[in-house]
């Protein structure tokens, strides 16, 4: 068993102007689970991109079952069996699952006609060697959930009987209860003999997968370690580089009076149901659930993005009539998304054009733009939020995760919006740039700021609330308190099942 | 749409599963008919029949364009461009089916230049291919001096007049074309790779497929699809027309929106677009027969495209929750 399958010796790959790989070593061995972690831009994905030959490393060797390889493409790479589940879907929404799965391999006679019945039934047996025989193979991609997908990207992955698969950070779109049947199948590609190699951000995960971990930061390896062998504490100082007491900081707050509530709100879609909730002045407001029980639902609401079914919505005690989100914006809500990148930024415009896109009335409302000091404007909020762009003309989308999401909160704050909602505010953002975030977020809220914050990562959300709304099936089912908070009770609410706690 | 309407097991279930498309023809038939009492005669059924199979090929190639999220503005003045090659060919004294074999040939190697230029010389598919309809329009008109000519030979009587088992020849040319475009879309790789290069084109690199021979194959089989357009059209009008076909890429793609075919994802298929085209040649049919000015038939043909869409739209929405 203890077998090495890839060696990985001395690389170095330079991209123009950076050493994204330092003279790296890297192994993996038969049926291991290898975690690979760092900051962003620490070239963890680099890293992995060389080992599937979508890189060629300028120095170094890599060895596959102790032979001499070097891959020109990830063809090559997948021809000798190391495969790869991307973060981002490598699917075709109106192809079928097997047509997606077999996508350029189909089978097919001499006059190129697909077989199309093999092709089904290949298919249908890869996703029940993984347990997902619901997966109809003749469902369009586009029909299926996110967690289907995945299963589907695992199983066209798996397609290649490959003897090493690579999967960069595949938890990012899952909810727990997805992440858990996900964790299962990587066991048994495992037991399998299948060495693996784990790409992720998420601190929580690495004790139920992980053999090993590998952290990288800026570009140099800074060590491997056995996972039992470290806690999550020093596995963040060796990312990070420097110690942190805590991840989640809150300063103790004074919550004075109400700045938004809603009275039995419902949508017209039957996702949300009568939800009455209050949000303080100063105060953070986590809203847990699992993914489709009604969080990102009820928050759209409360923005105008969907349609009010019933209920009513109060903002600083008046009556809103909720009608539009430019309309919300104008009565001092603002939203950040949980889809950065299509929701919340314009990603081919500059860092400056985003954060002054929606306050530009309010600075200039004579119709002309004095670029000077709107300059002086963004200038100020780059500096107040640290967000690392070497000029703010630079276009959103060559901005790491965690800088984007800086952009997103400077163009709220710069139009002096006083209540905030996050949809999943660290989704795909390494840990030094959360911490910022959560930082931030203390800030805005002893600055007086109000936040609604919704959180697929308990931790996340147990850490930053002072105050925490449980939702299932569009239904608020539970509210407690900072001092009251309990990761199983929230867990089992959130779940619906009446926990050992609730029976006492 | 097969899929979609497979999906119930009674007619109802098949009723209620046809895209909104059909319905919306089904009501402008029985209002025409009440318009004007001699629409249904059968001579006129078939009329809009046969004359709108040169259209319904080139909506064909402007569907499997548009599901790669690209768009062709040459396909009508291509439609032209054969026309008048074919009769001009056969002027020279070139054998009047050889001479459509080399147009055949020479419409397959416009499209493919048209795909040669969006995928290797990395220029969006409107503006490569406008290039292409001012360069094909001005030829057409300088091979012609800007006038029709006029040709006669047995082929073209046999190929619009010959009907099999009741069906006149163009329907069952455009039958065939239906079949290979087909067969090419759902039964081949290319045909994958045309979903897939809507759906997701950074993937498609990813899967090893050479992106840029696909969009050539892909332009290049829209060619074929033209010209036999363009034959068919000459044979029926007996001549080279140098303008027949300008404008029908508009007509094609909204035949293929309407028959719902989108612009994103790569979602649609060539199914949809024989309705959307029945749908515009009914419009443009029943409009004559009521003796509605043609100043007027434009702009209710484009309310009535616009309607459409908006409907289908509202209509799959709704069903897709």
């Amino acid at each position: 068993m203890d077998e090495t399958i890839l060696r990985v010796h001395s690389i170095t790959k330079r991209f123009p102007g950076v050493k994204a790989l330092d003279n790296i070593d890297f192994d993996l061995k038969r049926g291991e689970v290898h975690i690979l972690v760092g900051e962003n831009g620490a070239g963890k994905s680099t890293l992995a991109k060389v080992i599937l030959g979508a890189y060629v490393p300028d120095e170094g060797e890599i060895f596959f079952e102790g032979q001499k390889v070097a891959f020109k493409t990830t063809r090559d790479a997948l021809e000798k069996g190391i495969a790869a589940v991307y973060q981002e879907f490598t699917l075709f929404p109106y192809l079928n699952v097997a047509q997606n799965i077999f996508f350029n391999r189909e089978p097919r006679n001499k006059l190129g006609i697909i077989d199309h019945r093999k092709m089904e039934r290949d298919a249908a047996e890869l996703l029940r060697s993984l347990n997902c025989e619901y997966i109809d193979v003749r469902a369009y991609v586009k029909k299926l959930s996110v967690a289907e997908q995945q299963m589907v990207e695992i199983a066209k992955a798996l397609s290649y009987s490959p003897r090493i698969m690579v999967f960069d950070e595949p938890t990012a779109t899952l909810s727990e209860r997805e992440v858990e049947s996900l964790f299962e199948r990587i066991h048994k590609l495992k037991a399998a003999g299948i060495g693996i190699i784990y790409v992720s951000h998420r601190m929580q995960e690495f004790k139920f997968i992980g053999d090993r971990i590998t952290v990288l930061r800026d570009g140099k390896k800074i060590g491997t370690v056995g996972i039992n062998e470290v806690s999550d504490k020093e596995i963040v100082k060796m990312m990070v580089g420097r110690d942190i007491s805590q991840v989640f900081h809150r300063s103790a707050n004074v919550f004075s009076g109400e700045v938004l509530k809603t009275e039995t709100l419902s949508d017209r879609a039957g996702r949300v149901k009568e939800a009455s909730i209050v949000l303080n002045k100063g105060e953070i407001v986590g809203l847990a659930g699992l993914v489709g029980a009604g969080r990102t639902e009820l928050a759209k609401l409360i923005f105008g993005v969907d349609p009010i079914g019933g209920g009513k919505v109060y903002i600083h005690g008046r009556e809103v009539n909720v009608t539009s989100p430019v309309h919300m914006v104008k009565c001092g809500v603002g939203m950040v998304c949980e889809d950065r990148k299509r929701l919340g930024l314009a990603v081919n415009d500059s860092v400056a054009w985003n954060i002054m896109a929606v306050s530009l009335k309010k600075y200039f409302p004579r119709f002309i733009i004095y670029y000077n000091k709107a300059y002086d404007i963004v200038e100020k909020y780059k500096t107040q939020l640290r967000i690392a762009t070497p000029d703010v003309l630079r276009k959103c989308k060559f901005l790491s995760g965690g800088n984007q999401q800086k952009v997103v909160l400077a163009k709220w704050l710069s139009m002096d919006t006083d209540i905030l909602i996050f949809d999943e505010p660290t989704r795909g953002i390494d840990v030094g740039a959360k911490i910022e975030i959560y930082g931030l977020m203390d800030k805005l809220a002893s600055e007086g700021k109000s936040i609604l914050m919704i959180s697929s990562e308990l931790p996340e959300i147990i850490g930053m609330s002072d105050r925490i709304y449980v939702i299932r099936e569009g239904r608020i089912v539970g509210e407690c308190k900072r001092a009251e908070f309990s990761t199983d009770d929230i867990a089992s609410q959130m779940l619906g099942i009446v926990g050992d706690a609730h029976a006492s | 749409m097969q899929a979609e309407a497979v999906r119930g097991n009674r007619l109802t279930g098949f009723v209620s599963g046809l895209p909104p498309v059909a319905w919306i023809l089904f009501v402008m038939v029985v209002v025409f008919s009440f318009a004007s009492p001699n629409y249904f005669e059968l001579r006129n059924i078939s009329n809009i029949f046969i004359q709108s199979m040169p259209l319904m090929l080139v909506a064909f190639a402007q569907t499997i364009i548009v599901l790669t999220e690209g768009i062709d503005l040459s396909l009508g003045t291509q439609v032209s461009f054969v026309s008048v090659l074919w009769i001009l060919l056969c002027q020279y004294g070139v054998p009047i089916l050889a001479a459509a074999a080399i147009t055949v040939a020479v419409s397959m190697g416009v499209g493919a230049t048209n795909g040669l230029i969006i995928g290797k010389g990395k220029i969006p598919a409107f503006i490569a291919t406008l290039g292409m309809q001012y360069v094909l329009y001005s030829t057409s008109l300088l091979l012609t001096a800007g006038a029709s000519i006029s040709f006669s030979d047995y082929l073209f009587q046999f190929v619009s007049e010959t009907k099999l088992l009741f069906i006149p020849l163009p329907v069952w040319i455009t039958a065939v074309m239906f079949c290979l475009t087909w067969v090419m879309l759902y039964k081949t790789r290319l045909g994958a790779s045309v979903f897939a290069l809507g759906g997701n084109p950074d993937a498609v690199t990813l899967a090893g497929v050479n992106a840029n021979k696909s969009l050539i194959k892909i332009y290049g089989f829209a060619g074929l699809l033209t010209a036999v357009s363009g034959l068919i059209i000459t044979c029926q009008l007996e001549s080279a027309q140098p303008i027949v076909g300008s404008g029908w890429e508009f007509e094609a793609v909204a035949a293929a929106l309407i028959g719902g075919t989108s612009f994103r994802e790569g979602k649609g298929g060539i199914g949809g677009t024989i309705l959307g085209v029945l749908l515009i040649s009914t419009l443009k049919n029943g409009l004559n027969i009521a003796r509605v000015p043609s100043l007027y038939q434009s702009a209710i043909i484009g309310t009535i495209i616009l309607a459409a869409i908006i409907i289908d739209v509202m209509v799959r929405r709704r069903r897709n929750g």
